[in-house]
C-alpha cells in the first residue's frame, strides 16, 4: 500500500480468491490505522491490483516480495511451508520471462533459509540462476501493528541482505527511489546476517518488556517503589532508551511470541542453548497471569464474582488477539469460575470467535463495568484512559481496579477506589 | 545565598571523583580518609587510582584550596552543610550486599551530628539495595545523633552513574539526576545544590522516594548488563553460522530507537566493580523477598560462560595447551581505566594456567594491579609488541586504542605462531584473516 501510494504500480497476489476480492473492493481483511483510506487512494489510482494469478504479476514487474506468514511448529521451529510454495510459483513465473527480477524475502525466516530453501526451488522451477539471471535479497520489515503504515514510511533504517552485489544494488535503487530525499540509514550485508538481525532486534524488544517486568515484579514487593519511575529514570541513559519499557501483562501478538521461540529453537538445533532468551519467554509466559493474582488479593476468592474486562487485542489500535495476555487472564479467571464479560473496541468479533458463549460481551467500557464487582484493563486502549475514578465508582458494584499497563494515575485512584497496578 | 560546603565519606572512586568535580566548580569540599598514607597522598595530590584528568583536576583544586582531606568524619562533618556518603559496598561470598562500612559511617556521621547545632543533608551515593536508607542508615543516624530525620537534618539518595575512564565528564554532563527524598525539605535543598551547580546546564531531575531511587541504580546497571549478555548471546550464535557477524547484527539493531548503539559490542564479558557486583546483589535481595529473577540469573550466567567460550576456542586452535605460549594484551576490565576487580582477564588466565599454558601478559595501565593477582605465575612484557614476541597465540581481551593499530604485520613479524582471537572485536576480519589465523567472538565462518 505504501509503495502504490507514492506512484508504484504494486500487484498484491494470494492463493486466497475471497481475500483478492475484498482487497480489490477496497476492504482490508484486517484493521491497521489509516490502511483502507490508502487503500482506496491506491485502487482509485489504478495503482494497486490483486490478483491469485502469479505469473500474469511478475511480467509486470522488477521486483517481488515474499511476504507470507512462517508461523511457528509445536516445538517452536517456523513452518516454512507457505515459503516453499511462494518459492515455487515465482520460480514457475520466473520461468517465462526474459527479464532480471528480484525476488525479497521479507517473511521472518531463520538464518540460512533464503539461501538453502528459498534460492534452490526457484532456481529448479526457473530453471535459471540465481545472481546472473535473477537476484534475491533479504529486506526484513519492523513493523508494528498499529503504526504499520508510519513505520513503513519513516523506518529507523533498512537492512538489505543481498546474494550478491546486483541484487542488493537493484533493491538499493528501488528504495532511493521510493524514500527520494528521506532515505533512511541502509545496511547492506549478506543473507544470512539480515535473517538473524530480524530475530535479534524482536529478541532485543522482548528482553526489553520482560526485563521491566521483573523489575515491576520487584516493585511490587518494596513498599514506595514504583516502576513507573524507575522505567522513566532508566530510559533517561541514552544506553537504555525510554521505549519499551512500559511494564505490564506482557508481550504478545503475532511476533514477538513466534520469533523468540523460533530463535531459540535456532540455537538449540545448532547445539547452543540461550538462556537468556528462554528466560525472557518464561517471564512472559507467566506474567498475564499477575493479572489474576493481583485480582484474588484485591477481592479474595474469584468464583462466582463478576470481572470485567477492559481490552482483549495484545495491543491497542489493533483486532489482533493471537498469543494476547488476554486469553491466558480470560481462561484462568474461567477457571476460578468467575463470571466474565469483556469489551474491546476493534476485536469484538474476532474474541467471539474464540469464547463462543463462555463470557458476556459489552458493547462499551461503562456497560461492561456496570455491576462489576473487579475491573482488569488489560489492553491500553485510549478510550479506557479517559475513565475517571468516578466512572469505576457510578457503574461497578464496588470500585476494585487492577490496571495492567499502569494508564491511571496512582495517587488519584488510590485516594477513590480500591486500586492495584502492575509494579506498584 | 553562599554555596553550601561539602564533605565526602568515602575516598574510593566516586567518592574522589565527586569532590573534585564540586572543588573544580568553586565549592569547599572536604574529605574523609581514616587511612594516613592514602589521606597523605590525596593531599599531595596524587590519586590512588587511575582516572584520565583526575590527577590533574586533583592538583588544580588542591591549589586553589578547594579542597582538603582529613582523618575523620567528624570533622569533615563539622565543618560543612552538605555530605555525600559514597563508601563500598562489596558483595559477602553469597552474593548479598555487605553493609559494614555503610553501617560504620552512618554511626560516625550521627556522633558528629550529635554535636552539631545547624541543619545538615546527607545524601547516599553508594549503591545500597533498596531500604537501606531508611532502614539502617537513618535509623542508625538517629541513634546516635539523637536527632530527627527531616527535621534536624535531611536524607537523600542519589544514585551516580559514572563511567569509570569517563567519570569526570559524567560527572559534569550526567543524562538525569535522580533524588530519592525522605521528605520535601530534603529534595528541595538538594535540589537547590545541584540547580547551582549545573546552572544553565541542569539535566533533568526526577524526584522520587528513597528505596525507587535506590532501585534505579541497580535497574539502570542491571540493564547494561542484560544488554552485555544479549549481544554476546546473539556472539554465540553468530559463531556457528558461516557468513554471520555479530558486529553488523549489533549495528542495524542499534539503529532502532528503541534499542540504541550503546552497549552492544560483543566480547568476553562484563567485568569491573559495578555490573557484576550489582548483578548480584540483585538477585539476591530480590530473592530474599521471595521472587526470583530468572532474567537476571540468565543474565550472569551467560557472563561467566563467555570467558570459556575463549579458553575452547584457544584450545581448538592450538590442539592442546601445555608449554604453549599465549600472550594476554590487555588486564584492565576495560579501557581507560587501571582496574582488574572482576576483570575478564583474571578468569582467562587462571584458567589458561589451570589447562598448563605460559602467559605473558600487557596492559597500558594495570601492570602494578596485575603484578598483585597474579605475582610470579605470568610474565609481564612491557609493550604490545614484546609480549607478542615468540607467543602462539595472542588473545586481545581489553580493546585499547593502543592495540587498535596493531596490523597483521606487527603479529607475523613477531609470533611464533601467528594466531590471534580477539576477544572485543577491534580488528578487521576479513584483512586479518587473510594474513594469519584469526578468530573472533561472534564471527561465523568467513564465506
Amino acid at each position: 500500500m505504501c509503495f502504490a501510494n507514492k506512484g508504484f504500480k504494486v500487484t498484491g497476489i494470494d492463493i486466497d480468491s475471497e481475500k483478492v476480492k475484498l482487497i480489490n473492493m477496497g476492504k482490508s481483511p484486517f484493521r491497521e490505522p489509516g490502511l483502507d483510506e490508502l487503500l482506496m487512494k491506491a485502487l482509485g489510482k489504478r495503482l494497486l491490483h490483486c490478483t491469485t494469478n502469479q505469473e500474469h504479476a511478475l511480467e509486470k514487474s522488477g521486483v517481488s516480495f515474499i511476504t507470507v506468514g512462517t508461523p511457528s511448529l509445536p516445538d517452536g521451529s517456523i513452518d516454512l511451508d507457505f515459503v516453499g510454495a511462494a518459492s515455487q510459483s515465482i520460480g514457475e513465473a520466473l520461468k517465462k520471462m526474459n527479464k532480471y527480477h528480484v525476488v525479497v524475502v521479507k517473511s521472518t525466516v531463520t538464518p540460512g533459509t533464503t539461501e538453502k530453501v528459498v534460492k534452490p526451488i526457484v532456481e529448479e522451477r526457473s530453471g535459471k540462476h540465481c545472481g546472473s539471471e535473477f537476484g534475491l535479497c533479504v529486506n526484513p520489515e519492523f513493523l508494528k501493528e498499529g503504526s504499520a503504515i508510519h513505520d513503513m514510511l519513516n523506518p529507523d533504517r533498512i537492512v538489505i541482505g543481498e546474494y550478491d552485489k546486483r541484487s542488493g544494488e537493484s533493491l538499493e535503487k528501488f528504495y532511493k527511489d521510493f524514500y527520494g530525499e528521506s532515505m533512511p540509514p541502509i545496511i547492506r550485508t549478506n543473507l544470512t546476517n539480515s535473517e538473524l538481525i530480524k530475530y535479534a532486534n524482536n529478541a532485543f524488544l522482548a528482553t526489553k518488556i520482560s526485563f521491566i517486568n521483573t523489575i515491576a515484579n520487584i516493585c511490587e514487593r518494596l513498599r514506595g517503589a514504583d516502576v513507573k519511575v524507575v522505567a522513566k529514570s532508566i530510559g533517561l541513559d541514552n544506553r537504555v532508551s525510554p521505549f519499551f519499557l512500559n511494564a505490564g501483562l506482557g508481550y504478545g501478538g503475532s511476533c514477538f511470541p513466534k520469533d523468540t521461540k523460533a530463535l531459540i529453537a535456532f540455537s538449540k538445533s545448532l547445539g547452543y542453548m540461550p538462556e537468556l532468551v528462554e528466560a525472557v519467554t518464561k517471564v512472559n509466559e507467566a506474567q498475564p497471569f499477575k493479572a489474576v493474582d493481583l485480582a484474588e488479593k484485591l477481592i479474595g476468592n474469584l468464583k462466582n464474582k463478576r470481572i470485567a474486562i477492559l481490552g482483549l487485542s495484545f495491543k491497542p489500535n489493533t483486532d489482533d488477539l493471537r498469543n494476547a495476555p488476554s486469553l491466558k487472564i480470560v481462561n484462568f479467571l474461567l477457571k476460578k469460575e468467575a463470571k466474565i464479560i469483556a469489551y474491546d473496541p476493534k476485536a469484538m468479533d474476532n474474541a467471539k470467535k474464540i469464547f463462543g458463549v463462555k463470557i458476556e460481551y459489552a458493547s462499551s467500557a461503562i456497560k461492561c463495568i456496570k455491576g462489576a464487582d473487579c475491573c482488569i484493563i488489560i489492553t491500553e486502549w485510549d478510550v479506557f484512559r479517559k475513565l475517571k475514578p468516578g466512572d469505576f465508582i457510578k457503574h461497578m458494584k464496588k470500585p476494585c481496579i487492577i490496571d495492567g499497563r499502569r494508564i491511571y494515575n496512582t495517587a488519584a485512584f488510590l485516594d477513590d477506589t480500591k486500586f492495584m497496578a502492575i509494579g506498584l | 545565598m553562599t554555596p553550601p560546603s561539602i564533605s565526602i565519606v568515602g575516598t574510593g572512586y566516586v567518592g574522589l571523583c565527586t569532590a573534585v568535580v564540586f572543588a573544580s566548580k568553586g565549592y569547599k569540599v572536604i574529605t574523609s580518609e581514616q587511612d594516613h598514607e592514602k589521606a597523605a597522598s590525596i593531599n599531595e595530590g596524587i590519586p590512588p587510582f587511575f582516572e584520565p584528568g583526575l590527577e590533574d583536576l586533583l592538583q588544580r583544586v588542591l591549589k586553589e584550596n578547594n579542597l582538603r582531606c582529613v582523618l575523620t568524619s567528624e570533622e569533615a562533618i563539622l565543618n560543612t552543610d552538605v555530605t555525600f556518603i559514597t563508601v563500598g559496598t562489596p558483595n559477602k561470598p553469597d552474593g548479598s550486599i555487605d553493609l559494614q562500612y555503610i553501617e560504620r559511617s552512618a554511626q560516625e556521621i550521627g556522633e558528629a551530628l550529635k554535636k552539631k547545632e545547624t541543619y545538615h543533608l546527607l545524601a547516599v551515593k553508594s549503591t545500597v539495595v533498596p531500604g537501606t536508607t531508611e532502614n539502617i542508615v537513618k535509623a542508625t543516624i538517629e541513634k546516635y545523633s539523637g536527632k530527627r530525620c527531616g527535621i534536624n537534618f535531611g536524607l537523600c539518595v542519589n544514585p551516580e552513574f559514572l563511567r569509570e575512564g569517563n567519570a569526570l565528564h559524567d560527572t559534569l554532563h550526567p543524562d538525569r539526576i535522580i533524588i530519592g527524598e525522605h521528605d520535601k525539605k530534603s529534595g528541595d535543598f538538594f535540589e537547590a545544590i545541584y540547580n547551582s551547580f549545573y546552572r544553565a546546564e541542569m539535566p533533568s531531575i526526577i524526584r522520587t522516594t528513597l528505596p525507587a531511587a535506590e532501585l534505579i541504580k541497580y535497574a539502570n546497571n542491571i540493564f547494561l548488563a542484560t544488554k552485555i549478555s544479549f549481544i554476546n548471546q546473539v556472539a554465540n550464535i553468530c559463531e556457528k553460522i558461516p557468513g554471520a557477524d555479530v558486529t553488523v547484527i549489533a549495528k542495524a539493531i542499534g539503529l532502532d530507537k528503541r534499542i540504541g548503539p550503546l552497549f552492544l559490542n560483543a566480547g568476553l564479558g562484563y567485568g569491573g566493580s559495578c555490573l557484576p557486583k550489582d548483578v548480584k546483589a540483585i538477585i539476591n535481595f530480590s530473592k530474599s523477598l521471595g521472587y526470583n529473577p530468572i532474567i537476571f540469573n540468565a543474565v550472569e550466567e551467560v557472563n561467566k560462560a563467555q570467558p570459556i567460550i575463549t579458553i575452547e576456542l584457544c584450545k581448538t586452535i592450538l590442539k592442546n595447551l601445555p608449554g604453549k605460549q599465549i600472550a594476554i594484551l590487555g588486564l584492565a576490565f576495560k579501557p581507560n581505566t587501571d582496574d582488574m576487580r572482576e576483570a575478564i582477564s583474571i578468569r582467562i588466565i587462571n584458567n589458561l594456567l589451570n589447562e598448563g599454558a605460559k602467559i605473558v601478559a600487557y596492559d597500558p595501565a594495570a601492570m602494578d594491579n596485575a603484578r598483585e593477582v597474579f605475582g610470579n605465575d605470568i610474565q609481564y612484557a612491557n609493550s604490545a609488541i614484546q609480549c607478542l614476541k615468540n607467543a602462539d597465540c595472542c588473545i586481545l581481551t581489553t580493546e585499547w586504542e593502543e592495540f587498535k593499530k596493531l596490523t597483521p604485520e606487527d603479529f607475523i613479524q613477531h609470533m611464533k605462531n601467528p594466531t590471534i582471537i580477539d576477544g572485543r572485536r577491534i580488528y578487521d576480519p576479513k584483512q586479518f584473516s587473510q594474513k594469519l589465523k584469526f578468530k573472533a567472538i561472534g564471527l561465523g565462518t568467513l564465506t
